[in-house]
């Protein structure tokens, strides 16, 4: 086990410098930050003079290459836009993230674990109807739309929870149902599709002629084994999670990572968007490889290559 | 419903519930800002962006400027009533020869550390942003060569050239000033983390995205603010949510309301929407250029004749703006009274210029607008292209990305015609008309007029306010009779309030705290 934790954790390094490869030429592509710096009537000479100033005349490669030599000694580069090292920004803002992410889940754990295990018992009832079809709509709601229908409804006219911002648990509640909604759907349908598989098996039926109660028959025999996939699929929500907050953290004025990483494209802050996206990415990958380790102990069966 | 189901819900509800419980918030009030309430004297503003940094001389940013205003002062300030220079910190100034001016101090100055305010911190702060290239405000600020202290509270500013527009310059985004002793003493990282000026209010807390705050300083040098004790800037990107706050009551200001909830706002109980005429005004910049149909300027007249710039102010704004045929707009050095608040339109005789000029039958061109950098640009986008159509003048829309719209303008790649929203920070004619430079653009918009070329460069470093006044007014109506490009209308600036809070905006876009009082 630790062999193989060791060589995902060394695989990391290539699938980083990939994955910093192809922001920074994205970045670069897509144009010159210089220009969203200065009004909008600057001289030319003055876009110029600055770009030279801040060393963005040199050539791709050599710009890239800079960026790695640095990036490899844990500096990202300076912010254009707050002219502060663009890791401790970045590093700044990941506690709100984590924090909305958390109760995200929390909350999709909350709606799906109920209602997967109640649509599978009564398959095909019109209870399994609602719940599958509100899973399906759940997914289908796109997260500013829905945001900003909670806004109206909770704060605008019930006036019950705040609009927007971040402090109590009151300002979490919001965000945090608009970000686990898709999520709860989609784990909805998958402890759903497990339970109804294992409900079919052979021990199940065992268990249920051996005239055990059929809530233990459901919690102890069918759900533990459901878990399994659930609890993977849970840790590669990650990536969902994350691009959901770019869109969740903008309509709530949530102080994270996502709301940041949005500013810094609109204002081609290259620095921040490196450091946003490398940070993810290792964010992600570690969430991968906790998935992996996560099935291994849940299903000894399981052997890791 | 078999008692299992019931639990399920039971146990939803209880933890929905729970959560709610937990706010400790009573019904209908959550989040609210104490309204009305006279013992309230925290005022909470939302704002559209983060500020950008506590760098003065490094931003360019007017809605950072529109917190720092607060916190640093200039040394003269500009009366947006009047237009008039009055002191701030400096007592007195005068103009002593072309390349000097002497300035004063007044006495009493304090950082909120308790400084007193010298010629020395002027040095540095002016010194700063007119020598280091890297700032972002240094373009405006490289014609002033050094600053030469005589004591402790009397300096001269020397310039390279003759520079009319010192005082307009150093009164605007770029020229607060800063503490050098406390700088020097800490580094300029320690006082971004904790930064200090003069103004009437002092530093508290940022967390960045979320909130700035600030607090009154009691020893402020002019008056202190008996209105309010603490000042909190939230930051509320997205329009809709910025709204929902001001009408829950959350904030008691928000600015940059879309049109879309002026109606909303007004109609609400407990706020209104206040609004001013800022200076931005909006143009579309026409191609002189060899070989395009706009090089003629029977052509540039017949578009401007077509467009109705009262229609797109009332149909498309609400009536909030103003129709111009001048960029320069009151308050501004160098304003030409009769070429504002009025416009062309003659739908009749464009199309007998356009058939004068060899397009009887119309022509195609292409405008490039941004979407969403200004009040309803791709609206008013698409009224032109409508109206241009009447006269047989066919537009092709692009809308574009802001950066991409940037980056093929600067680059000179644009094609016939592009929509944009220039401010004037200076508030003097020489910032708004050194568009018209012919160097400035070439390849990009080629527009020349010698005359206008002699006119720029002796108003440029003319010292007699007089003179140079009547060259900038006699620029704007050369270039109005000459149609260099079409200048629609200066925008408004839409600011929702609660009821229980006075505040009307000003031109220059600033959120001045002493300017809002409790009803």
């Amino acid at each position: 086990m630790m062999h193989y934790i060791v060589r995902r954790m060394l695989q990391i390094i290539p699938v980083l410098l990939i994955i910093s490869f192809i922001v920074f030429t994205l970045v670069f592509i897509a144009g010159d930050p210089v220009a969203l710096m200065l009004p909008e009537d600057a001289a030319l000479e003055e876009i110029e003079q600055l770009r030279e100033s801040l060393g963005l005349n040199e050539p791709f490669y050599i710009q890239y290459g800079n960026y790695v030599f640095r990036m490899i000694q844990g500096d990202f580069g300076e912010s254009f836009r707050y002219g502060q090292d663009a890791l401790s920004v970045v590093l700044e803002r990941l506690p709100a993230t984590f924090e909305l992410a958390i109760a995200a889940i929390v909350i999709a754990i909350m709606i799906a674990i109920p209602f997967g295990i109640w649509s599978a018992t009564k398959q095909n009832s019109s209870i399994d109807l609602i719940a599958t079809g509100a899973a399906v709509v759940g997914k289908a709601m796109p997260n500013f739309w829905l945001g900003i229908m909670l806004i109206l409804l909770f704060s605008v006219t019930l006036g019950v929870l705040p609009v927007s911002g971040r402090g109590s648990i009151a300002h979490l509640i919001l965000p945090a149902i608009t970000l686990g909604t898709g999520i709860a759907a989609e784990m909805t349908r998958l402890i759903r599709s497990s339970m109804l598989e294992i409900l079919n098996q052979d021990y199940i039926r065992t268990a249920k002629s051996k005239g055990i109660k059929s809530v233990h028959v459901i919690y102890k025999h069918a759900f533990r084994n459901a878990l399994i996939p659930f609890v993977t699929i849970t840790a590669l929500q990650t990536s969902t999670l994350i691009g959901g907050a770019l869109i969740t953290e903008t309509v709530f004025a949530w102080p994270g990572i996502g709301q940041l990483l949005i500013q810094a494209v609109n204002t081609r802050d290259m620095a921040i968007v490196q450091a946003c996206v490398m940070i993810i990415a290792a964010i992600v990958i570690l969430m991968n490889l906790l998935a992996d380790i996560i099935y291994r102990i849940l299903d000894p069966r399981i052997k890791l290559n | 419903m078999k008692r299992k189901q019931l639990w399920f819900i039971c146990i939803l509800f209880i933890a929905i519930g729970l959560l709610v419980g937990c706010t400790g918030e009573k019904n209908g009030e959550a989040g609210k800002t104490e309204e009305g309430n006279e013992d309230n004297r925290t005022l909470t503003i939302a704002l559209g962006t983060d500020m950008v940094s506590f760098d003065v001389h490094n931003h360019n940013n007017t809605s950072t400027e529109a917190i720092h205003i607060n916190m640093f002062n200039y040394l003269v300030k500009r009366n947006n009533e009047t237009g008039e220079m009055e002191p701030d910190l400096a007592e007195s100034y005068e103009n002593i020869d072309d390349l000097t001016w002497e300035f004063k101090l007044k006495d009493g100055v304090t950082f909120h550390n308790g400084d007193a305010l010298t010629s020395a911190d002027v040095k540095y702060s002016l010194e700063r942003v007119a020598t280091d290239t890297t700032l972002l405000d240094h373009a405006n600020y490289k014609t002033i060569k050094e600053v030469e202290v005589i004591d402790d509270t009397t300096f001269r500013i020397h310039t390279h050239e003759p520079d009319p527009a010192l005082l307009n310059r150093i009164s605007r985004i770029g020229s607060s000033i800063l503490p050098a002793n406390y700088i020097e003493e800490n580094g300029f990282d320690h006082f971004l983390a904790n930064p200090i000026g003069t103004g009437p209010f002092e530093f508290v807390e940022w967390v960045r995205d979320d909130r700035i705050v600030l607090k009154t300083y009691g020893d402020y040098f002019d008056e202190k603010n008996e209105e309010w004790d603490e000042i909190v800037y939230r930051i509320i990107p997205e329009n809709s949510t910025r709204v929902s706050e001001l009408l829950t009551g959350g904030v008691d200001m928000a600015v940059n309301i879309p049109p879309s909830d002026w109606v909303r706002v007004n109609e609400n109980e407990g706020t209104y929407l206040t609004q001013g005429i800022s200076n931005r005004t909006l143009m579309i910049f026409l191609r002189s250029t060899e070989g395009y149909p706009t090089e003629d300027r029977r052509v540039r007249e017949a578009l401007d004749l077509a467009i109705d710039n009262q229609a797109i102010v009332d149909n498309i704004l609400g009536g909030a703006g103003t129709p111009t045929i001048t960029r320069v707009g009151p308050g501004d050095v160098g304003h030409a009274e009769h070429l504002y608040n009025t416009y062309n339109y003659d739908p009749e005789r464009a199309k007998e210029l356009l058939a004068e000029a060899g397009f009887k039958d119309g022509f195609e061109m292409t405008l490039h607008s941004p979407r969403g950098r200004y009040l309803q640009d791709a609206e008013i986008a698409e009224m032109v292209a409508g109206m241009l159509a009447e006269i047989g003048v066919t537009i092709n829309i692009e809308f574009m990305e802001w950066s991409n719209y940037l980056e093929l303008r600067n680059a000179g790649e644009n094609k016939d015609a592009y929509l944009l929203g220039l401010g004037n920070s200076m508030f003097d004619a020489a910032n708004a008309l050194d568009y018209y430079r012919y160097d400035r653009f070439i390849g990009q918009l080629d527009y020349r007029n010698d005359e206008v070329e002699e006119l720029l460069a002796a108003a440029e470093q003319n010292m007699d306010a007089e003179e140079r006044n009547e060259q900038y007014i006699k620029i704007q109506e050369l270039l109005a009779e000459d149609v260099a490009h079409l200048v629609l209308h200066q925008e408004s600036i839409n600011i929702g309030v609660v009821d229980h809070i006075d505040y009307k905006p000003t031109m220059d876009e600033m959120i001045y705290i002493d300017s809002i009082t409790r009803k």
